[in-house]
């Protein structure tokens, strides 16, 4: 919740200042109480970095109506405008960025699951989310078996493009083919394990909740509409 | 839009819903417009010579206002008959164990291009028309919603994505597209079709194969004079691997369109490249300005460098990320299409009848006769 | 007592039937052993008479399934699985717990039982298949045999009347078998109400009262346990005989007088 809310805030809030105060405040804060301030760095950085990158090069050298010209490299030109739009997004990008992060790391997707199921979200629906978030490692380890496949055939590092790309034609087929025939089988388990039954189903346990925490829910959530009649406004120029 | 088969029931027609739907959808639509709509903006862009910032807001102020529409619907049909019949067919247990499959399939593929490859395209929506296809338009929308979310709220880096829960709509839409492509018998296998009708799809085909290849080599050689290198370049093993077989995906594509055309004589490999470059326009119109609005139209994937190079021409953000749109959009998800189909064609009949729409991707003429069939 | 009366089942899909007027019962306390070649419609016949085939995967039906006189086809969506509990070669999990405890507990769960009723039944289950070590490890890392195991123990806590195990030890080593077959053994002495389909005779013999053979989808053969699985026509249908009665035959061949014979199973 607070991540959304954090990351809509941020895209409408313009100019610099707004994005850095939201920040500090809604990411940076509730990281340092909850003592993880290093990590969410480290981890934001790796997330982050790719496309701050590519934010600053883009706009910095092909803001097309940038006139203050700063520095040229070869045929292209940084601009003062370009940077100043490209300082903009990225600090916006800082903000959601930090907001996501912040949530991945403090929310184990078990109890989130528990909780909106608890609170009236459908079991089907807590599965597909449940089930996704764990077939995402599986796959990854089939591409590493892949992978291993691969290297055992000498075929990662020599090998010209083609003979690499047809050396796993065999394997990624029986892969693809195979998930699917696992969803048949899963499919039956479930059926076997009462999944079908309509109705709710009970739950062993479920995350605490405060009322503290609920008057923060709704005033985040109050935040927004606030924010977007401010910005058509004109409030926030 | 999406009830097209629902009978009257018990509490009220389906039908007296549907129009409630549409005028929600209007309605919907004339609010965006009025709130957001920059029809005054005359900039042409030299490349299509349409006017892309008016068709930008208003491909994606007609998305929202359709899933607007839609939401209407389905709050009438549950509010009238207690229940969500025309949902429930689509979701049985096999598409729920499916969903999340596709929605693995979606996210890894999609990181990895996005990571390691640097050809302009996504390869993020595999899953989200195999399901739109096997299942329906609404599970494949909320396959296409759902893997966005996650990609970007839930799953672990290296393989989270921030930027793609703003194009949570984006995919809705293409599942929507899958699954009524599947409905209305688009992906239905076509053998044994004269060569006439055979040599003027590949034609077609191979004219749009060159066209899209075309479009997309030019925005390379625009900024760096050099030729593609569609090589995966990063130190990470893993992405490495993936990366290849994100390529080898798209050479099946290519290779697999015309083995299904001349060696199966099969016409629907025909009808998938046209249902994925229809399904990439729209794609391309809806995210451009959220990409523009949201991102200042840099995702950090392989597409950046297109959008600069419109940036450079001199446009404004939002026909630069239009035009980066319509160009990746088509091919990526022409490709995706004929993968699913390929996929789809792989599959044996009775894992396919098994599904919500399966029925409809079954050859219309029976199979020879077979002993019998199912698992010992 | 479940009844197959006979049951013909076409899959979705298919030209022919998979089973013909196929026709079984299992009483309580049974213990049922099921043999064929493959493709000899032995997971069908399963799949029919857990109520998982047509309900859950289309097909035709013909002939009656009851549990109890009650036709399976009547019970409402997800109370078939309280009934009769179905255990596959695959050992597949939900794929959603993250402990061996949330996943026996599944079951129960998606019944709606109340939560002290949830809890009480797991343990009970962990305890009947003798997993309760296994309780807190993440059942996505264990070996097959202990997955198996983890299923079985799902099932139980259900509480079915019946259990169809389908070659439950097709895809497990030497060590994974003897740990199922030990548990299937020791809920058959315990009473429990069987329905297994396998190759592996060695373990029908120890534990069933009777045998059914299929042939093309059709019953050719049934009988106590003991004079089916010596029967030399099972052979011909592809079944292999147990190891006793290798035995025997090897020694009455080599000229061993059958009446002084006694083979230890």
């Amino acid at each position: 919740m607070a991540a959304t809310v954090t990351a809509v805030n941020a895209t409408l809030l313009g100019g610099v200042l707004g994005p850095v105060a939201l920040t500090l405040v809604a990411v940076v804060l509730p990281a340092a109480v909850a003592g993880i301030l290093p990590r969410l760095l480290r981890v934001g950085l790796v997330v982050a970095l790719p496309l701050a990158i590519s934010v600053l090069v883009v706009n910095l050298f092909f803001f097309p109506s940038g006139a203050s010209v700063l520095f040229r490299i070869g045929p292209v030109t940084a601009t003062a405008e370009g940077l100043a739009y490209a300082i903009e997004t990225l600090v916006r990008l800082v903000a959601i960025t930090g907001a996501l992060v912040l949530f991945y790391l403090t929310t184990p997707i078990g109890s989130l699951v528990v909780d909106l199921e608890r609170r009236g979200v459908s079991a089907r629906v807590a599965f597909v989310v449940s089930a996704s978030v764990r077939t995402v490692p599986a796959v990854i380890e089939r591409a590493g078996q892949i992978a291993d496949a691969q290297r055992a055939r000498g075929l990662d590092t020599e090998g010209s493009l083609w003979r690499r790309v047809r050396g796993l034609v065999p394997l990624v087929g029986p892969v693809l083919l195979g998930s699917i025939g696992e969803v048949e089988e899963r499919a039956m388990a479930l059926e076997a394990r009462g999944f079908s039954r309509p109705g709710r189903r009970s739950l062993l346990w479920a995350p605490a909740d405060s009322d503290a925490e609920r008057i923060a829910r709704w005033l985040m959530v109050l935040s927004v509409p606030l924010l977007v009649v401010a910005g058509l406004t004109g409030w926030l120029a | 839009m999406t009830n097209m088969e629902s009978p009257a029931r018990a509490g009220g027609s389906g039908g007296l819903r549907v129009a409630a739907g549409v005028v929600a959808f209007l309605i919907a639509t004339l609010a965006g417009i009025v709130a957001f709509g920059q029809f005054g903006d005359p900039t042409v862009d030299p490349n299509t010579f349409a006017r892309p910032t008016a068709a930008n807001s208003f491909a994606l102020i007609l998305a929202v206002a359709l899933l607007v529409g839609a939401a209407v619907t389905f709050t009438l049909e549950k509010i009238q008959t207690g229940r969500l019949e025309s949902l429930s067919r689509q979701f049985t247990l096999r598409v729920i164990v499916l969903m999340p499959f596709a929605i693995a399939i979606n996210i890894v593929l999609g990181q990895t291009v996005a990571a390691a490859l640097k050809i302009p395209i996504y390869l993020d929506s595999i899953g989200t028309i195999l399901v739109g296809v096997l299942a329906g338009p609404i599970a494949g929308a909320a396959t296409g919603f759902l893997a966005n979310i996650l990609w970007s709220y839930v799953i672990p880096p290296p393989f989270q994505y921030p930027p793609a829960a703003a194009f949570a709509v984006v995919a809705a839409i293409i599942g929507i597209m899958a699954g009524l492509a599947g409905r209305w018998g688009l992906m239905r296998p076509r053998t044994n079709r004269s060569t006439g009708q055979l040599v003027i799809a590949g034609v077609m085909v191979g004219a749009i194969i060159i066209g899209l290849a075309w479009l997309a080599s030019v925005g390379y050689t625009l900024i760096f004079q050099q030729d593609i290198n569609p090589l995966p370049e990063t130190d990470n093993q893993l992405f490495l691997v993936l990366g290849y077989v994100a390529i080898l995906l798209v050479v099946a594509a290519v290779l697999g369109v015309f083995a299904l055309l001349f060696g199966r004589r099969d016409l629907t490999a025909a009808y998938a490249v046209v249902t994925g470059v229809a399904t990439g326009i729209v794609a391309a119109l809806i995210s451009a300005p959220i990409a523009a609005g949201v991102f200042g139209g840099v995702t950090g994937a392989g597409t950046d460098f297109l959008v600069a190079a419109f940036r450079q021409a001199g446009v404004d953000i939002y026909a630069a990320t239009t035009g980066q749109g319509l160009i990746s959009d088509p091919i990526d998800k022409a490709t995706t299409f004929v993968i699913v189909y390929l996929i789809v064609v792989a599959m044996a009949v009775r894992l396919k009848a098994r599904f919500p729409q399966g029925e409809r991707l079954i050859e219309e003429s029976a199979p020879p006769a077979g002993s019998q069939e199912g698992p010992g | 007592m479940l009844r197959l009366e006979a049951v013909s089942y076409r899959y979705a899909g298919a030209q022919a039937p998979s089973v013909v007027k196929v026709s079984l019962v299992l009483g309580p306390g049974e213990v049922v052993g099921l043999v064929g070649a493959n493709e000899a419609g032995k997971t069908t016949t399963c799949l029919v008479a857990a109520g998982l085939a047509p309900r859950a995967m289309g097909g035709d039906l013909s002939g009656q399934v009851t549990v109890g006189g009650r036709r399976l086809a009547d019970l409402p969506s997800g109370e078939v699985a309280a009934v009769v509990g179905i255990a596959f070669a695959s050992a597949q999990l939900s794929g959603i717990c993250s402990t061996v405890y949330e996943e026996v507990a599944f079951g129960p769960m998606n019944l709606g039982l109340p939560r002290n009723e949830v809890m009480a039944r797991t343990v009970r289950a962990l305890e009947a298949v003798a997993i309760g070590d296994l309780a807190a490890r993440d059942p996505a890392h264990l070996s097959g045999g202990q997955r198996q195991l983890v299923v079985l123990a799902g099932l139980l806590a259900m509480e079915p009347e019946h259990l169809v195990l389908d070659e439950p030890t097709a895809h497990l080593d030497p060590v994974g078998t003897g740990l199922v077959g030990t548990a299937i053994t020791r809920l058959a002495a315990g009473g429990a109400s069987i329905l297994i389909a396998e190759h592996k005779t060695d373990l029908l013999a120890a534990i069933c009262g009777r045998v059914v053979a299929l042939d093309h989808g059709r019953v050719v053969l049934e009988g106590a346990a003991e004079s089916m699985l010596a029967d030399p026509k099972l052979e011909r249908l592809g079944v292999d005989p147990p190891t006793s009665v290798r035995l025997r035959r090897l020694a009455v061949a080599a000229g061993v007088d059958p009446g002084r014979l006694e083979v230890a199973t």
